[in-house]
């Protein structure tokens, strides 16, 4: 490979450590990413593609839509699959943050907020029911009459 | 006669029939399917039938573009267009998703000199779209419905009003329509004396003056229908004075004291009614026409279980009910003071069955959920649906919400409901522990029995329908041509199954089901019929599986996963993740162009090209 080593900020990290302050849960961006993860898979080495889908398994995460149920959402987008040291291109005020899942390890350039931002959240118990996932939801006009019914 | 040789010479089907005969024969046959398949005999009779077609309903506007239809049908004269999904009617989809009806009424401005009537569901309209139709086809339109739509202001009403003398209908139901006056209504008024229905129902204009709708009463000799947004019925009593035409009325409000409405009388001709805020005390004033009712429409009055038997016995024309499984909450500045039953429940629907004997659609809505609010009496199960299925033989179209299910209640309606068009079953979420899973058999005999169907949704839970079930319905319903599937099936193979089946589906809509991308690839490959499909919440995986169902001429839209701001059941703002969406369909289009930052298209060259 002759590329030198690539910073992939699928996430803003950049932007979101330099700008305002995020909500925790607001780590990413996943729409701009969608559109990035398609251009960047598109430019990568399609052998080292290959050899990390093989490896990968399916609760590891996926490119394009929802993850699977259970999932961290922290760690499923396709961390493995583009991780790629950040030596000689560290952005100042931030460390690694290495992690090491289910075989494989994703390393990325975090400042320390961020980072205790993500050990918060993996900290936390994300885990979801089947129930909440996908409520059944009402239709518009019925609930905007219940909303009325209260008021009056 | 030297025209008939010439005539005879003329023909080009090479069978003798001269065209002008086909031309007058064409007329004769109305049904869509009927007109598409005599397109495709041969070139010239799709020429005739072309110049010939006057209404076209375009189900998705992505599928096609204002050129292609002038192309294609020149002569129209009227048009109905849809675009956001479905869901949109569940705040499921992004407001800006798309849908803009912009270049659809330039093309209309421009070329389209016969339209009278324009029908826009689910879409984006503006105040200058409004103002550029009024202007170039505001003597021609006869008939305006801007159906579930948004993005316009009271303004753009304005130009109709001033414009459209000779419009017949004006109806605007459930948009969202920003409000600035009143003035549109008061042009209306003004301006025309053909109106006969004026539909605002379900909108939140509330600067409406009643005294416009008196005027428009007394212009308008032939005004039968009338909805309108909340507005105190003791003000209406010169409107309804004045409107002796009148058949259906919707909407209003009570706020004055009870015994006040004692004195409000209704047209003579009025068989169709929906009250807001109707409650049990002023239920009695429509005890005296109750016999004469045929739709009736509860969703949102504030009656308990009591009261609904009560009406119920006194309509035995009833055709069309609509009804909420709305509890009695009585709030006084937001707090909750009172609850009672306000439901149907299984008794209702027992007294229904008894005394309704002409009812063709009923429509069982969800209400408002509060803890510990599941009470036996009050919830729609399996006797009120095997009651119901057992009395009202008339019935073509059911939709409801239930808190238990059989199958045997399923069965039923396969043995005694053989009108049934449209059937749409979702089981609530509350109660665990439900009598009858999984409902395989009786979805079967439910499918077997009811071969007139043509639309059918089934939402319940996991194991509510094993695989074998989802292969039952694709095995069994021949002629349906929508479905929704709601946390139906166990696994990949369902879907399989399922989509070996159903010859005429054209429409899918998935929903909250386990199926992974490849699947749902390769079940959208085996139906054959299949044009459109919406899915959200299914297994999502690392590899671009959907690129198994990429092809020419099919669109493959994402909304990829994001967090939305919903109200809680207290009423506070929460923000929540909305799972991903997968949009599909056909179109001679290509990609759309106006894509919002919520919706991705799946460019399938980007991965074949890696």
């Amino acid at each position: 490979m002759s590329r030198s080593a690539v910073e992939l900020d699928f996430f803003r990290m950049e932007k979101e450590s330099a700008g305002k302050p995020q909500p925790p849960k607001k780590l990413f961006d996943r729409r701009r990413s969608f559109r990035d993860i398609q251009s960047v898979i598109s430019k990568m080495n399609p052998e080292i593609l290959k050899s990390v889908i093989a490896t990968g398994s399916v609760e590891n995460g996926n490119l394009l839509a929802s993850k699977p149920k259970n999932d961290d959402p922290f760690l499923s987008p396709a961390l493995p699959l583009l991780s790629a040291p950040a030596f000689g291109n560290r952005v100042s005020g931030t460390s690694p943050l290495t992690i090491f899942y289910e075989g494989t390890v994703s390393v990325f350039d975090v400042s320390r907020n961020k980072a205790e931002n993500i050990l918060k959240l993996a900290a936390e118990n994300v885990s979801k029911t089947v129930d909440s996932d996908l409520p059944l939801t009402r239709g518009k006009s019925l609930e905007r009459f219940l909303q009325k019914r209260k008021e009056r | 006669m030297e025209e008939d040789r010439k005539v005879s010479k003329t023909t080009s089907d090479g069978n003798g029939m001269p065209d002008l005969v086909f031309q007058r024969v064409i007329d004769y046959i109305h049904d869509a399917r009927d007109r598409d398949a005599v397109s495709l005999v041969c070139r010239r009779w799709c020429e005739i039938d072309a110049g010939a077609r006057k209404h076209v309903t375009i189900a998705l506007c992505y599928t096609t573009t204002p050129r292609m239809l002038l192309r294609r049908f020149p002569n129209l004269e009227s048009l109905k267009l849809k675009a956001k999904p479905r869901a949109a009617m569940f705040n499921l989809i992004p407001e800006d998703w798309g849908g803009y009806v912009t270049a659809w009424v330039e093309e209309i401005a421009r070329s389209f000199r016969g339209l009278k009537a324009l029908h826009f569901r689910r879409m984006i309209v503006r105040d200058s779209d409004l103002e550029l139709l009024a202007q170039a086809r505001g003597l021609e339109l006869q008939s305006l419905k801007l159906d579930k739509c948004s993005g316009f202001s009271t303004d753009g009403l304005l130009h109709i009003g001033r414009s459209c003398k000779n419009l017949r209908t004006l109806f605007l139901e459930e948009s969202s329509i920003i409000e600035k006056d009143g003035k549109w209504l008061h042009e209306l008024a003004l301006n025309n004396n053909v109106l006969e229905t004026l539909n605002f129902y379900m909108t939140d204009l509330v600067q409406a003056r009643f005294q416009d709708l008196e005027l428009i009463a007394r212009n308008c000799r032939s005004l039968v229908s009338v909805k309108i947004s909340d507005c105190e019925l003791m003000d209406l009593v010169g409107f309804f004075r004045a409107a002796t035409a009148l058949q259906e009325f919707g909407g209003g409000s009570f706020d004055e004291q009870p015994e006040t409405y004692s004195s409000l009388s209704f047209p003579p001709k009025l068989c169709c009614l929906g009250l807001t805020y109707m409650g049990q005390n002023q239920m009695p004033i429509i005890f005296p026409f109750a016999s004469l009712l045929k739709r009736l429409d509860l969703l949102y009055a504030l009656l308990d279980t009591d009261d609904h038997c009560l009406l119920i016995q006194r309509c035995p024309n009833l055709e069309v009910l609509e009804i909420s499984l709305s509890h009695g909450l009585k709030y006084k500045s937001g707090i909750l003071v009172q609850q009672t039953r306000n439901v149907i429940g299984n008794r209702g629907l027992e007294v229904l069955a008894r005394c309704c004997k002409r009812l063709r659609r009923l429509r069982i809505e969800r209400g408002a959920d509060e803890q510990g609010m599941e009470d036996e009496r009050g919830l729609v199960s399996h006797s009120g649906l095997m009651a119901l299925a057992l009395g009202c033989l008339e019935l073509q179209y059911l939709a409801v919400y239930v808190s238990d299910i059989t199958n045997s209640s399923l069965e039923y309606f396969g043995r005694y409901s053989k009108n049934l068009c449209d059937f749409r079953l979702v089981l609530l979420e509350q109660r665990e522990g439900v009598s009858d899973l999984p409902l395989d058999d009786g979805v079967r005999a439910l499918l077997q029995g009811c071969n007139k169907l043509r639309r059918f949704a089934l939402y319940l839970r996991p194991g509510g329908l094993t695989d074998v079930g989802l292969g039952y319905i694709g095995k069994y319903s021949p002629n349906v041509k929508w479905m929704l599937l709601g946390s139906l099936g166990e696994s990949d193979a369902g879907i399989l199954e399922f989509s070996k089946g159903c010859p005429s589906l054209q429409k899918l809509e998935i929903r909250c089901c386990c199926f992974s991308e490849q699947a749902l690839a390769i079940s959208v490959l085996q139906l054959r019929s299949l044009r459109y499909l919406w899915v959200q919440g299914y297994r999502a995986s690392k590899t671009p599986d959907l690129l198994a169902m990429a092809r020419p001429f099919w669109n493959i839209e994402l909304i990829p996963e994001r967090q939305v701001v919903v109200a809680d059941p207290h009423g506070a703002a929460v923000s929540v993740e909305d799972p991903a969406h997968i949009l599909a369909y056909y179109s001679l289009a290509g990609p759309r162009t106006d894509f919002p930052d919520t919706v991705v298209p799946f460019e399938a060259a980007a991965f074949l090209n890696a």
